[in-house]
């Protein structure tokens, strides 16, 4: 292995110790001089058009500054999702905003504005929308495609019995706007030993990050600061801007520190945008933040599916063919795509040498969904685990052989192109994990002992873990400072710093004299990718080494320059640039950034490559002349499917008598090419557990279907795992190998160390019931004590957004 | 008491017939707005992080809001204001509290500490803070200042913890990232047992 | 509609005296709340889904806080806190029971402050009332958890009359269970409540789970010697096990003769809305040794006369095993 001086090794992100002082800012730790404050009024029904809002009352209400409605803001088209509306699609949608100099008095200047709303028809379930005189969640249709071809409303029904044949587990016969497949299925399951069909649901839940959502903003001689709660730095830059109806070199986004996203902050949110509105129709600074119950409403929420699965298994195991239809639950804003993410997830992890999806979108009026951690990729690893142990059990196998008779490797092809992998280390991930879990002893030990059960599982985990084409930009300074410019949001994974040490690493310099800069579009942060999809780690590394090697390059012509002789004489170390013949002979980086700064052109950054973003362009202009600047964009060699993968393994005491079980043993194993930060690898297999153990078996949207009123408007209601529902320690470790596109061999993990965990935990709790599959997530207590108990489930086969 | 809030009107009235025309016109209660013009904030003095701090309070006025509003101390954050999270833990007289669920009129006399406070004066971090640094504690942060509070409170009643004292005495404290093993890390080693 | 969270106008009193605080609450009558550890007040208020004109914060009085030990038993002050209670080594040695039971509520920061008298004086913890909607239990005239689609997986079993919501308490089973006394005071004059008929069903009162009137408070409760240091069984079973309230709960004592049953008490949570007695259970117990043959013979008796709803016909085997798991040996 490589021996590097600051990949694979932990340090101090500098953001942690305003974590751990109460420093840190967020998003609502702001204040400005004047700022006022906003509170939001949303639609207390599920579906309707407001035909009157009177605020006649506030006009002489002490305290009270100003109100902000639907016609203050720009109008959008059914069914994306509008900063506020008229026509609000599900309990929750924003409907005004009321600013006041404090909270209280905002408070209360709501119970005092009239609004009239006429009621429309509204669905919680898609099903009950699907079948024939069911309402639509919009009045334009039920559904909604989103494709490269085009999009839209569609209105799909299906017959009574259509849904009943599905409800019963049978493969759909209803129309679906949605295919793709590779091979021949057919012959696949011709050609199978075992085959079986199964149905399936896993409900959507809220995301629920700790900062709801909180934005502030005030205008400056044109130009909009935006104090928000990002995931993203500069990727939300464009959808603000136009958010915000303004040109992108007038917005300025300060989001230092973000208490959360999970997917449910990548780009720039409608809501974000409403206090730059405020501000300019008030003529001050405004912030809004919202309440724990509207970051429910308005917060965004995982897709739910409601699907069926047939698969075809060879004699040794391998799987012959699958075919995969999923209902997703869009909600009112037609936000998903999970569907096809989990079909190509079934062709990535397990392999099938032929396969079918069919989708169907269905819009509900229901909280708004967003892709959160493995959009897809988890809900169906959740189905799949007890399925592959069902097909080991009927194929007499090891439930561990079947995953590794069908695990993805660097040859496997994928997706409905069946394109190649940059590199797939699935089996030994899974060998790692059941060596250290001891998979043979735990898997042949005795399993009951009184009212007492072990279950045993394997989880695998994946979703695509890259991209490309994004910008890297670094600068030294006469003073021999390295300035680190990253423009990835700081969530919490920490990679917003661990990949500008690939920077670091290139230039072969200190830590301690690199600088970062981020969270703050000010601090001329170059073009980014979205910090979410797992795809920074492998991104942002590629575009600080294309910016380091700038530099180095730049370095290296510019002591040419000014010692003699060529370029490639030269080399670089110790901060130094120095001739390789004559090591003495040579430059500081500081004395080379002085330099750079007289030599000017591309040197100083008084001109840079055509092919880099305006923004970057934008950052460049502003630190231009101020050192040496190294700046590009990614055009390093890619192609093929960037895998990020994880294996874990997961042992429980199941109680019989309560439902309730103890993890007793968690092992979680990380696929995802070289480890850049230990720690925060760490960090994120950990989180992903507690994810993956929150939706197997505690987390869930419940909606009364007769007026779409949400159960869980709250951290109590909504089953976030605490400190006593996960094992006291959770054990992790990584595969640890190369990926070789790119250049330091990372590939990012967030997502599949989330998908492996709560595989694992619904394939142990099956096991645990001597194979039963509940063939739904979350499996609550109530399920698996009606289980135990005979007795029937409480909701009908196929429901969704219940208990 | 008017328990007849304008929500509540508007849903029922929503429920009771499918097809609802409803309105807000009329059913919002007045009285709480005369009461709130009624407020009056009382000037008190409160012992916080070891020094006294005077500030105008209201009779209903949590200390979450007192810190964050009035002494503009956000290191103790606000997550769900409803005692379901623990982003907004402080101690009072060394015992962990929801800031968002205690009046400020109730620690009048009594010691407050928070996350601002935990650092001593010439800069050395607490132990707990150093720790979590070590360890990685946090990831999005915003819970942190809770859990450092709440192992806090722990090592001042049990200097050295097993895990699963500190797994209990952290529980009330929700991380949505998940990191609860790396903040036992931190807890463990703060106590000198790592 | 208005999402709330912060505190609304109310006025505070902060009595330094009993007299003063009874004269506080004669005098707001209904409109005057109590106040303990506030962990069941702030978010009605900050919900503007109670409006009380007078909060009356009873932690200054000194009276009502404490454990001290009685002729017959304990009387424990009722803003005495959890997290006392807890540790109390009296009630650790001779009333386990409601120790055990106090652990297991909310969170330790609830524990902390959360009073015995605030824990078992809450409400009800139905989604739908604590939604603000103008159900039975409001004042309304419907009942949205027991509609054709209520959802009403946490809901009551038993004892259901409008409103189907469960008695959330902890420490009501084990109060129930061991037979305790309720102190109530008021300007004129002193009740002395049994636990058993302290918490009432919506059939007696569809506002209050509680017998206490407006213009008395809960000042403290008496446990008896009589079951002191008896066989003692708790156990809760919720979603989580922080903060997350009883799906179903069992506080049960016993006295014993040798290996034989000689009385017991049991007392199930979360299944009616108050704590629920078995006494078919109970009855059936005397006599019998703690064996698997017991618990599967009494365990058929726990939920006779059982209503499930739509979603809670779970907690019926749920109770079942709870009774099995107390006569394990």
């Amino acid at each position: 292995m490589t021996d590097y001086k600051h990949i694979g090794k932990d340090f101090v992100p500098p953001d942690i110790l305003g974590k751990v002082t109460g420093k840190a800012k967020y998003a609502e730790d702001f204040r400005v001089d004047g700022m006022v404050f906003a509170r939001l009024y949303t639609s207390p029904i599920a579906h309707g058009k407001v035909t009157h809002i009177d605020t006649s009352a506030l006009d002489t209400m002490e305290g009270v500054i100003g109100v902000l409605t639907a016609d203050d803001v720009p109008a959008v088209e059914a069914p994306n999702a509008a900063i506020l509306t008229n026509s609000p699609a599900y309990i929750g949608d924003p409907i005004l905003a009321v600013a006041a100099v404090d909270e209280l008095t905002a408070e209360e200047a709501m119970t005092r504005i009239k609004v009239t709303i006429e009621a429309l028809p509204f669905a919680v379930d898609p099903l009950d929308s699907l079948i024939e005189g069911g309402p639509d969640a919009r009045e334009e249709g039920n559904i909604f495609v989103r494709s490269r071809e085009g999009s839209g409303f569609r209105t799909v029904k299906w017959s009574q019995q259509q849904v009943d044949e599905f409800r019963a587990g049978k493969e759909p016969t209803g129309e679906f706007t949605d295919e793709w497949s590779y091979g021949d299925v057919e012959g696949g399951f011709a050609n199978a030993e075992v085959i079986f069909e199964a149905p399936f649901v896993t409900t959507g839940y809220a995301h629920m990050s700790m900062e709801a959502r909180t934005a502030m903003a005030y205008w400056q001689n044109g130009t909009c600061y935006v104090y928000g709660s990002a995931q993203s730095q500069s990727f939300w830059m464009p959808g603000l801007a136009r958010l915000l109806g303004v040109e992108m070199s007038k917005v300025v986004l300060i989001s230092e520190n973000t208490g959360g996203g999970f997917g449910s902050k990548i780009g720039a949110y409608p809501i974000a945008a409403l206090p730059g509105y405020f501000s300019k129709k008030l003529g001050r600074p405004v912030q809004l933040r919202i309440t724990r119950e509207q970051e429910y409403y308005i917060g965004s929420a995982r897709v739910g599916f409601q699907g069926w699965i047939k698969m075809g298994f060879a004699r040794n195991g391998r799987m012959t063919a699958a075919d995969v239809f999923i209902i997703e639950d869009i909600g009112p804003n037609a936000t998903g795509g999970d569907g096809s993410s989990a079909g190509g997830a079934v062709s990535l992890v397990y392999d099938p040498a032929a396969m079918r999806f069919r989708g169907l979108p269905v819009l509900t009026n229901t909280t708004p969904r967003g892709a959160q951690r493995g959009p897809g990729q988890n809900q169906i690893a959740a189905v799949m685990a007890p399925l592959m142990d069902r097909a080991a059990r009927e194929l007499h196998m090891d439930p561990l052989e079947i995953r590794k008779i069908n695990a993805v490797n660097s040859d496997t092809t994928v997706y409905a192109e069946q394109l190649p992998v940059t590199s797939a280390y699935m089996t030994e991930a899974l060998e790692k994990g059941a060596d250290m879990f001891d998979w043979d002893t735990k898997y042949n030990q005795p399993r009951r002992n009184g009212n007492k059960v072990i279950g045993v599982g394997i989880g695998q985990g994946y979703h695509s873990a890259g991209t490309k084409g994004f910008d890297g930009l670094i600068r030294i300074t006469p003073d021999g400072k390295i300035h680190l410019h990253s423009g990835i949001g700081n969530l919490g994974t920490y990679s917003y710093a661990s990949t500008t040490r690939a920077a670091a690493e290139v230039l072969k310099c200190e830590w301690e004299d690199c600088v970062i800069h981020h969270g703050n579009t000010e601090a001329n942060l170059p073009w980014s990718s979205y910090q979410a999809g797992s795809v920074s780690t492998f991104t942002h590394t590629r575009a600080n080494y294309v910016a380091a090697m700038d530099a180095v390059d730049k370095m290296k012509a510019i002591t040419a320059e000014t010692l003699g002789g060529v370029a490639d004489d030269y080399d670089i170390d110790g901060e130094r640039v120095f001739n390789i013949s004559s090591p003495a002979q040579g430059m500081t980086y500081a004395a080379v950034a002085a330099r750079a700064i007289q030599l000017g052109g591309a040197y100083s950054g008084a001109s840079y490559p055509d092919d880099i973003h305006e923004i970057t362009q934008r950052a460049v202009q502003n630190i231009a002349g101020t050192g040496l600047i190294g700046v590009a964009k990614d055009k390093l060699a890619q192609e093929g499917v960037i895998p990020g993968l994880a294996a874990a393994f997961v042992e429980i005491e199941l109680d019989l008598e309560t439902g309730k079980y103890d993890i007793l043993d968690y092992v979680g194993i990380a696929e995802c090419g070289t480890v850049m930060h230990p720690q925060g690898l760490a960090g994120q297999m950990k989180g992903g557990a507690v994810w993956g153990m929150g939706m197997a078996g505690l987390e869930r949207h419940v909606y009364d279907p007769q007026n779409g009123l949400p159960a869980n408007v709250g951290y109590h209601q909504c089953g976030i795992p605490t400190y006593l529902d996960v094992p006291a320690v959770i054990r992790t470790s990584a595969v640890d190998l190369p990926d070789p596109q790119n250049p330091f061999g990372a590939r990012g993990i967030g997502e599949p160390a989330m998908g492996c965990s709560v595989a694992a935990l619904t394939s142990a709790i099956s096991d645990a019931l001597g194979g039963h599959t509940f063939g739904r997530t979350p499996v609550s207590r109530d399920m698996i004590v009606n289980h135990i108990a005979g007795k029937p489930q409480s909701f009908k086969p196929q429901q969704t957004n219940n208990f | 008491m008017n328990p007849n809030l304008s929500r509540r009107h508007f849903i029922k009235a929503v429920i009771a017939s499918s097809v609802a025309a409803a309105s807000h016109a009329g059913i919002q209660s007045a009285s709480a707005v005369e009461r709130h013009r009624g407020a009056v904030e009382r000037l008190i003095s409160l012992n916080i992080n070891g020094r006294t701090r005077r500030v105008d309070v209201l009779p209903q006025e949590t200390l979450a809001h007192t810190l964050r509003y009035k002494l503009g101390m956000t290191g103790t954050k606000i997550g769900c204001n409803r005692g379901e999270c623990g982003a907004c833990t402080v101690l009072i007289n060394d015992i962990a509290h929801y800031a968002c669920s205690t009046l400020t009129h109730s620690v009048r006399a009594r010691a407050v500490l928070t996350i601002e406070g935990l650092q001593s004066t010439d800069g050395t971090l607490h132990p707990v803070q150093q720790a979590f640094i070590d360890e990685l504690g946090p990831q999005c942060g915003f819970c942190t200042p809770g859990q450092a509070m709440s192992a806090v409170a722990l090592l001042k009643e049990n200097p050295k913890p097993s895990r699963e004292e500190a797994r209990q005495a952290l529980s009330g404290n929700i991380c949505r990232c998940g990191a609860y093993d790396h903040y036992l890390n931190g807890v463990m080693r703060a106590s000198g047992q790592s | 509609m208005p999402s709330y969270d912060v505190m609304p106008d109310v006025p505070l009193f902060q009595p330094a005296e009993i007299g003063d605080a009874l004269n506080l609450v004669e005098q707001f009558g209904k409109g005057g709340w109590v106040l303990g550890g506030g962990q069941d007040t702030y978010g009605w208020l900050k919900d503007r889904a109670k409006q009380p004109t007078a909060l009356i914060d009873l932690n200054g009085i000194e009276a009502l806080h404490g454990i001290r030990q009685t002729d017959d038993g304990l009387e424990i002050g009722a803003t005495t806190t959890l997290r006392e209670i807890i540790a109390n080594p009296l009630i650790k040695r001779d009333y386990e029971l409601l120790a055990s039971a106090a652990s297991r509520v909310a969170s330790p920061q609830i524990r902390n402050v959360g009073t015995l008298g605030g824990n078992v004086g809450q409400d009800a913890r139905c989604w739908y009332y604590r939604r603000g909607l103008a159900c039975y239990r409001a004042g309304g005239n419907l009942c949205y958890a027991d509609s054709p689609q209520g959802m009403n997986r946490e809901h009551a079993l038993f004892d259901a009359s409008r409103c189907v919501a469960v008695s959330p308490s902890d420490t009501a089973t084990a109060l129930v269970a061991l037979q305790a006394t309720m102190i109530a005071r008021s300007v004129n004059g002193r009740r002395e409540i049994a636990a058993e008929d302290f918490f009432v069903g919506p059939a007696t009162h569809i506002t209050n789970m509680t017998s206490l009137e407006p213009d008395e408070i809960l000042t403290a409760v008496r446990i008896p010697s009589h079951w002191a240091g008896s066989r003692f069984y708790f156990e809760k079973v919720a979603d989580r096990d922080v903060w997350d309230f009883a799906l179903v709960s069992i506080a049960v004592v016993m006295t014993m003769d040798g290996d034989t049953i000689t009385n017991s008490r049991f007392v199930c949570g979360g299944v009616a809305c108050t704590p629920y007695r078995l006494h078919d259970v109970e009855n059936a117990a005397r006599g019998r040794t703690l064996s698997d043959e017991s618990g599967d013979a009494l365990a058929a008796l726990a939920s006779q006369g059982a209503k499930p709803l739509n979603y809670n016909h779970f907690k019926i085997p749920l109770m079942e095993n709870l009774v099995r798991r107390a006569m394990r040996g």
